[in-house]
């Protein structure tokens, strides 16, 4: 478009300040109070023609690719033809020309009459400063310019240039305010001026429409992504369906696809769609090609090639904008595919969530046929616009099956929703996993309850169990607590029986130990079942030789002859054959040493329930039992002789005088009055001796123990027998002292007596007979422990003397040396054996020593009564 | 006719009482001693028609006395009586059993006394 500058405008040259203020204020006002940039431009125009008077004014506005249109117009009167909504070609306002608008702002004047061009930059481009008096230069217009507003009907115009600060404060040429008339119209400066302050008013309007279209464009985007936002993150589910139609909605698509790649945790891949989708028969043919019935574009091995070979949009990341699929250099294929479904322009947003890829997201755009109302016909055959233009006839232009390209909004728009997907996605697959999860979690909880129940009832089967159990281990256990109660008594009766048995077997046992008679058990065999120490003591052995050993040989059992029995001869055979109880006398057992010895025994058969089952053998050695018996024997047989004798001679002569055969012979009869006398006395002496002897013997005379002087003793003692001394012509001599015994006087004078009676019927006639007491051990030696100080008196003869193997006879009864003396000295024979029983009864001892030829002594010795100290 | 009798006896009055006592009551011409010894000496010389022999006397007994007249050809036919005071049954029991013509025990009745000498020897 050449501008040209209306020449009659100069009357309103003198256009006052207040009208232009009024004018600005009122521009200002409108553009303040209107938010819609149309009605801006409209009113714009309006003032602007209205302030000029000049027969069109009009805001063209360019299009990214340099042609323009007219977007709002204000018309004198019909005076022009309306050009609003008629695009121009990019030639018509050439790039330099642009240029210039926007590096210089500047304004031309264009007077078609004076073919005249009013040149007025407002910018310095050199220096980039806005030059202070910016004032018009003049010179001639281009012709073609010229032919071009003549064409148009013009003869005069201003046009002055609308700028627009980008998003990135960066100045474009948004368009023109142009003003037209057709006559000559001169444009002063400071209608320029004026109309410059209104572009630039303009300009902020643009700035402000913009911003508020951005705000709008936001505010949708974010409407439209708070929608999908609210679908896919839906507290309930995800409905990518729904979605989806809303992104194609908000993306004037014509079609949408999200696919969704597989997941772990088995899930599946899917697909949504809205709309127009690529054709169905590619992916058929590659499905029959590959075998893949779940095969999609978005999986197709030349769909990825492709997306890596595309150049995604720099700005808007993981985002392919492709205007135009045919020259895109998709495969042949895949165009094919979306040719057939009329696709033509593709977005795509590679659905990622931390560098997983999850899907894509795709918006197609079908072809669409594009009507350009241009104000004039193009002239093909001159594209470069040498020739000018002749008519200005409108020419609408429509362009069959055009793509739609894809604003950077979109991009920006694409990218947003497309990360709510990508995260919804994630998060369903993390609600997926967590479904899962719970699901397995459930399918747990669900086998852990049911396995609860099982185990539930399990537990009470087996708590019944246990109760059962327990009761019935109760029970037992109180059987049992019965039955160890029981059993316990039963122990410590048993114990009790056991330590009875003991008790017995310890009593028995040693019963058996202390008795003095040896036992013996035999079994029916005759072997030994016990022995007890005394048998095995008395048979020469130990206890243990004789243990479980057949006991006839060992005992050698005899008859009391010393023939051997044989063994089924003797009586503990038949003990153990008969049961009969045999008590025997005077058979002989024999020791280990080839000694035999007279026993006594008693076998008596062990019986059990009326069997034999064994016998007991008591024995004992009964030879001191036989010995005394036969000295028993013998002192009665020698008391008898002893007695028979005196009374034989008594009888006799008491016969003879009785008879009165000597009443003729008185010597004879006197002869036997005095036998029988004499016979008698002997009679009397000896049964009081034999009295005598006994009673001492058996304690049954308390010696009258008193203390005496030894001399009293002594001297009475031989007083006594100083007649019969005298008689004998014995002399009797004494050595006494003055010691004092603790004795019974009366018997120690017998004793003495005695003593001394014996030394002088044994003592030849005109020998001594000396009487000598002394202590023993003598004063001067220290006694021994045990010893007690004695007296001890001799009884010294000089008769014949004892042998020494009759020194201790003597003592016995009857026992006299020489028994043809006997008579002649008229002892009874128990003189010396009633002396030691005396002497014993009194603590003292009384013993002989002898010299055969030279004499015997007699010794007695008494205890010595110590003054102060009981005996 | 008047028979002999020897008295062995230790005891003096029982010889002296004996011999008054057969001498009064029977027939007999008694001789004494006062052991043995002097019994086997008087025996042999004497032979007695019988004699009564002690049997407990000191040194030689009444029994060795026997057993001696009995090996002495000269006095082993005098029938010998046996006198003793020994009166238990097995001491009598031993003395019958030697070859003598009676046992009589002490104190003998001196009024039978004779009569049963006179049984014994015949």
């Amino acid at each position: 478009m050449n501008n040209d500058v209306p020449t009659d405008l100069a009357t309103n040259a003198a256009l006052s300040v207040d009208s232009l203020e009024m004018l600005l204020h009122r521009m200002i006002h409108r553009i303040r109070h209107s938010l819609e940039l149309s009605e801006i431009l409209t009113e714009t125009v309006s003032e602007v023609r209205s302030f000029l008077g000049t027969d069109r004014v009009k805001v063209y506005r360019f299009h990214p690719d340099g042609s323009g249109e007219v977007v709002a117009e204000s018309i004198h009167q019909r005076r022009l033809p309306s050009l609003l909504r008629q695009r121009f070609p990019s030639e018509d306002i050439p790039l330099q020309a642009r240029e210039l608008f926007l590096k210089a702002r500047q304004r031309t004047i264009v007077d078609v009459t004076t073919q005249q061009i009013g040149l007025s930059p407002l910018d310095c481009p050199d220096i980039s400063q806005t030059q202070k008096d910016a004032d018009i230069r003049f010179r001639p217009v281009d012709p073609c310019h010229v032919d071009y507003l003549t064409a148009m009907g013009v003869r005069s115009s201003v046009v002055v240039p609308i700028l627009h600060q980008n998003e990135n404060q960066r100045d474009q040429l948004w368009g023109l305010l142009v003003s037209h008339h057709a006559t000559p119209r001169h444009i002063t400066a400071q209608e320029l001026q004026v109309v410059q302050l209104v572009a630039d008013q303009v300009s902020i309007a643009i700035a402000q429409s913009t911003l508020l279209d951005q705000t709008r464009r936001r505010a949708e985007q974010e409407a439209t992504i708070n929608r999908v936002s609210w679908l896919l993150h839906s507290m309930t589910e995800m409905q990518p369906q729904q979605a989806l139609g809303l992104v194609v909605n908000a993306l004037k698509g014509s079609g949408g696809r999200l696919y969704i790649a597989a997941g772990g945790n088995g899930q599946s891949e899917q697909i949504f769609t809205v709309g127009e989708q690529p054709g169905d028969r590619l992916i058929k043919d590659l499905t029959l090609k590959i075998g893949d019935s779940t095969l999609k574009v978005e999986t197709h091995p030349q769909w990825q090639s492709w997306l890596n070979t595309q150049v995604a949009v720099t700005e808007v990341e993981n985002v392919w904008a492709i205007a135009d699929v045919a020259t895109s250099g998709i495969s042949p294929e895949l165009a094919a595919s979306f040719q057939t479904a009329k696709i033509r322009s593709l977005l795509v947003v590679s659905l990622q969530y931390r560098q997983h890829q999850l899907g894509y997201l795709s918006v197609f755009r079908s072809a669409i046929d594009i009507e350009t109302l241009w104000a004039r016909r193009v002239d093909r055959e001159d594209p470069r616009q040498l020739r000018p233009r002749q008519s200005f006839a409108a020419w609408l232009e429509v362009k069959p099956a055009q793509s739609q390209e894809w604003a950077f909004a979109d991009l920006e728009l694409a990218q947003a929703l497309g990360q709510h997907f990508a995260m919804a996605i994630h998060q369903s697959r993390l609600y997926y996993q967590v479904y899962a999860l719970n699901a397995d979690l459930e399918k747990d909880i669900q086998k852990r309850k049911q396995a609860e129940i099982r185990i539930s009832a399990l537990n009470a089967e087996l708590e019944q169990r246990v109760l059962e159990r327990t009761a019935e281990l109760q029970r037992i256990n109180t059987e049992l607590l019965d039955e160890i109660s029981k059993r316990e008594q039963a122990l410590q009766e048993r114990q009790q029986a056991r330590d009875s048995l003991d008790r017995l077997s310890r009593q028995n046992e040693l019963i058996l130990n202390s008795a003095g008679e040896g036992i013996y058990g035999l079994n029916l065999q005759g072997e030994t079942t016990f022995v007890n120490p005394a048998a095995a003591r008395l048979l020469g052995r130990e206890v243990k030789e004789l243990i479980a050993r057949w006991m006839h040989p060992i005992l050698n059992h005899s008859k009391p002859d010393g023939t051997p029995y044989q063994w089924e001869e003797t009586p503990i055979y038949a003990t153990l054959t008969t049961g009969a109880v045999q008590h025997i006398t005077e058979e002989l057992f024999w020791r280990q040493d080839g000694t035999s010895f007279p026993v006594e025994y008693v076998s008596t058969p062990i019986q059990a329930q009326g069997n034999i089952m064994g016998a007991v053998v008591v024995f004992k050695d009964v030879t001191e039992r036989q010995l005394m018996e036969r000295m028993k024997d013998e002192f009665v047989s020698v008391v008898s002789h002893e007695l028979r004798t005196p009374l034989t001679s008594i009888r006799t002569a008491l016969g003879m005088l009785a008879q009165g055969h000597l009443d003729a012979q008185p010597e004879k009869r006197q002869r036997m009055v005095e036998i029988a006398f004499s016979n008698t006395n002997r009679l009397v002496r000896l049964i009081n001796d034999i009295l005598d002897l006994e009673r001492i013997k058996f304690g049954k005379t308390v010696m009258q123990k008193r203390s005496c002087t030894v001399t009293d003793l002594i001297q009475q003692s031989v007083d006594a027998m100083r007649a019969m001394a005298e008689k004998a012509e014995i002399t009797l001599t004494v050595s006494a002292i003055a010691a004092q015994v603790w004795v019974d006087p009366d018997r120690i004078i017998q004793t003495l007596t005695n003593l001394l009676s014996n030394a002088i019927k044994f003592s030849p006639q005109g020998s001594t007979v000396a009487v000598v007491a002394e202590t023993t051990p003598p004063y001067d030696q220290p006694l021994t422990d045990h010893e007690t100080e004695m007296v001890r008196i001799a009884v010294k003869d000089q008769g014949k003397g004892i042998p020494p193997d009759k020194l201790e006879a003597i003592f016995e009864r009857f026992e006299q040396l020489d028994a043809s003396n006997a008579g002649h000295q008229g002892g009874t024979g128990l003189g010396l054996t009633i002396c030691r029983s005396i002497i014993h009864q009194n603590g003292g001892h009384i013993w002989a020593e002898s010299t055969v030829g030279e004499g015997s002594t007699f010794y007695i010795t008494l205890p010595l009564y110590q003054i102060g100290s009981s005996p | 006719m008047m028979k002999r009798i020897l008295i062995i006896d230790d005891e003096d009055d029982i010889r002296e009482a004996t011999q008054v006592c057969l001498e009064v009551t029977g027939d007999w011409e008694v001789l004494t001693a006062s052991s043995g010894n002097e019994g086997l000496m008087k025996a042999e010389i004497e032979r007695p028609d019988a004699i009564l022999l002690d049997v407990m006397m000191p040194g030689m007994d009444g029994i060795t006395t026997f057993q001696e007249l009995q090996t002495n050809p000269a006095t082993q036919h005098i029938p010998v009586i046996l006198l003793t005071a020994k009166a238990q049954t097995a001491e009598q029991r031993e003395l019958t059993q030697l070859n003598v013509v009676a046992v009589i025990t002490k104190p003998y009745d001196p009024f039978s006394l004779s009569a049963q000498l006179n049984q014994a020897i015949t």
